[in-house]
């Protein structure tokens, strides 16, 4: 019989407090590990949107101003700009699928691939794209996921715009990372939109250009946005990478606020496990001054208990990172569009800084009993008994 | 002075000139006023007196669990009042053995687990521990029950294991307060019979705090507590 063991059956002395404190440890644990884990992931979209030097232009309004695709073909013609396309987002549903069940964004077959230089397609299915307007392409993984094959028909039913969409699928991408995008000719959406006179009709979305140096982009964003300001459509530009950033503003107090929530969570929780500590503790009061009295040294009695408050809370935080990894990736399962990243890839020390959290939980919920005992009086202590 | 005889080199437990009060909030209550005592390897004292008399007080002294107010204490050649906290555990682990007068087992350990808890506190092997454990299981008869927790156990098993904990080290000294004091007479017969043993086979030097005269008359030698001084023969009559 080794401390250990000895620290494990303490542990399950009393069952249902220990899981009870177990579990509350393991769900607060779960939600830091979706928090934190959430801004892991804007963080490595944010780097992974700025390593390809684009820029977005969007208007002013923001998505609910227009953006003239006449815009697109001035854009292209600057100095320093290797290329530019319309980029609008069609949130459709797919047969009779659940809401938006992947991204969806018209745009120009001819330069797409321009901006997006690091995307990969078979010359012969960019051919094909480019001369079918009904054509579609689809990043790799999404058409996988789907079970779908070149030719595959697919129906876009407009959530946002008033059309319903007839694609073929006529290649699909490869892409770095799972975009879980289909891109379809912007001309298609657009033709549609004409024809029953939708005010709509001639709106790029936004345009994401791509610029020939990273150095080059605060100048042409000032630039595009001086060209456009006096326009009925003026243009806010920003890089890729502040694009992203905006997405994560928009939660940014909540998710300020949220993690202070979190970290009062956690230390109130402390104190919670603390208190039922300390009261297993003082129930084995005679049983600690035993041990004392047959020879245990002082700092083994406070080994015995921190090391007890340690493995309860590090067993309630290593469920709750789990879980809480398991709910990201469900998440990005779910929604590829929101959480692009996968669990797998955004692992790293942060897990650890979970865990050393919970570490921290159960030092401090485990600090004032091991001190106690430390100081307990075996005599005081046995005179219970004796 | 009431020495226990049959002097033969050094005493194993000297009790020199020792008083011992407790503080509680400004008041001094004096329990001991004055001991000496002197215990030779192989005796066997039966402690005596009243409730409140000081008898566990003077049995945690020699035991070293507590310091006297002034006084000397040397038990197995170490002078207790002058050892620090963690020297003393040390030197507990190594030269005393303990029973109470209720058990205190552990009761998340079984009967083997609980007899073993002081080896872990030793540099002994893994099979070296089993061999100490199992031999003491023996000496008191249970190791048939060494994987039943306390709870499994009647009283009397209890304390079987309680005395197999305190001889697993090998200690030179046993310390027990009311051993028999919760058990039946049966029971209580078994382990005053064990105790016995201990001392006459073992050669353990024993001191046991004892309200039962019968109990008291199984050991070598009997002293009483009286108004904080060991006395032969008490004032008032049994
Ligand atoms: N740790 C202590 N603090 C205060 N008073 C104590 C303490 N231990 C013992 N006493 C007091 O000392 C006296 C003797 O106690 P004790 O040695 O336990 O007696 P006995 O074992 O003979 O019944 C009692 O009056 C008791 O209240
Ligand atoms: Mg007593």
């Amino acid at each position: 019989m080794d401390t250990l063991k000895y620290i494990l059956r303490n542990v399950s002395r009393n069952k249902l407090r220990s899981v009870l404190t177990i579990l509350s440890i393991g769900f607060s644990l779960a939600l830091m590990t979706v928090l934190i884990g959430y801004t892991a992931m804007q963080s490595v979209w944010k780097e992974e949107a700025s390593q390809h030097h684009r820029i977005v232009v969007m208007n002013t309004q923001g998505f609910s101003g227009e953006v003239p695709i006449s815009y697109v073909d001035r854009i292209r013609g600057m100095g320093g700009v290797n290329s530019a396309v319309p980029y609008s987002w069609f949130g459709g549903t797919y047969k009779d699928e659940e809401q938006m069940p992947f991204a969806q964004f018209g745009t120009d077959p001819q330069h797409v691939f321009e901006v997006w230089s690091e995307f990969r397609i078979a010359p012969a299915e960019l051919d094909a794209w480019q001369d079918n307007r009904r054509g579609c392409v689809a990043d790799r993984r999404l058409a996988n996921r789907k079970g779908w094959k070149l030719g595959e028909q697919i129906p876009l039913k407009g959530t946002f715009f008033p059309v319903t969409l007839d694609l073929e699928l006529v290649g699909v991408f490869d892409s770095p990372k799972d975009t879980d995008s289909l891109w379809f000719d912007w001309q298609y959406l657009d033709e549609i939109l004409r024809a029953s006179s939708a005010p709509t009709a001639g709106n790029a979305g936004t345009i994401f250009a791509k610029v020939a140096a990273p150095a080059l982009m605060p100048k042409i964003c000032q630039e595009i946005d001086d060209r456009f300001g006096s326009s009925d459509n003026p243009t806010r530009t920003q890089t890729e990478a502040a694009f992203a950033q905006m997405f994560t503003d928009m939660l940014g107090n909540i998710q300020d606020y949220i993690r202070n929530i979190g970290m009062a969570v956690v230390f109130s929780l402390s104190l919670v496990a603390g208190n039922t500590m300390a009261m297993s503790v003082r129930e084995r009061t005679t049983e600690i001054a035993v041990l004392k009295a047959i020879g245990f040294p002082r700092t083994r009695v406070v080994g015995l208990i921190l090391g007890e408050s340690c493995g309860i809370a590090l067993v309630g935080g290593c469920l709750g990172v789990v879980a809480g990894c398991a709910s990201l990736e469900l998440l990005h399962q779910l929604s590829r569009q929101f959480f692009p990243i996968s669990v797998l890839e955004l692992a790293g020390p942060w897990l650890l800084l979970l865990l050393a959290i919970s570490a921290g939980i159960g030092v401090l919920s485990g600090m004032v009993p091991a001190f106690r005992a430390g100081q307990l009086s075996i005599v005081d202590g046995l005179r219970r008994v004796i | 002075m009431p020495d226990v005889t049959r002097a033969e080199g050094d005493p194993i437990i000297s009790v020199r000139n020792v008083f011992k009060e407790f503080r509680r909030e400004q008041m001094a209550i004096p329990v001991l006023n004055g001991i000496n005592l002197s215990l030779f390897t192989g005796d066997y004292l039966a402690l005596m007196g009243p409730s409140g008399s000081g008898k566990s007080t003077l049995l945690n002294l020699i035991a070293g669990l507590d310091r006297p107010t002034t006084g000397e204490i040397v038990v197995c050649g170490t002078n207790l009042g002058r050892s620090s906290e963690g020297e003393l555990a040390r030197w507990r682990s190594r030269n005393v053995g303990f029973i109470f007068q209720l058990y205190n087992l552990m009761p998340v350990l079984t009967a083997y687990e609980n007899v073993e808890l002081p080896l872990t506190l030793t540099h002994l092997k893994r099979k070296e521990r089993d061999e100490h454990v199992r031999a003491a299981l023996e000496v008191v008869g249970l190791t048939d029950r060494m994987n039943h927790y306390p709870r499994q156990l009647s009283g009397g098993q209890e304390q079987r294991v309680s005395i197999a904990r305190a001889i697993v080290s090998d200690p030179r000294i046993i310390v027990a307060d009311e051993p028999t004091g919760d058990l039946d007479a049966q029971s209580g017969t078994e382990i005053l019979e064990l105790m016995k043993r201990l001392n006459a086979e073992f050669d353990k030097t024993i001191i046991m705090v004892t309200h039962d005269p019968r109990a008291a008359d199984e050991a070598k030698s009997i002293l009483h507590l009286e108004k904080g001084q060991l006395v032969e023969n008490p004032a008032r009559n049994r």
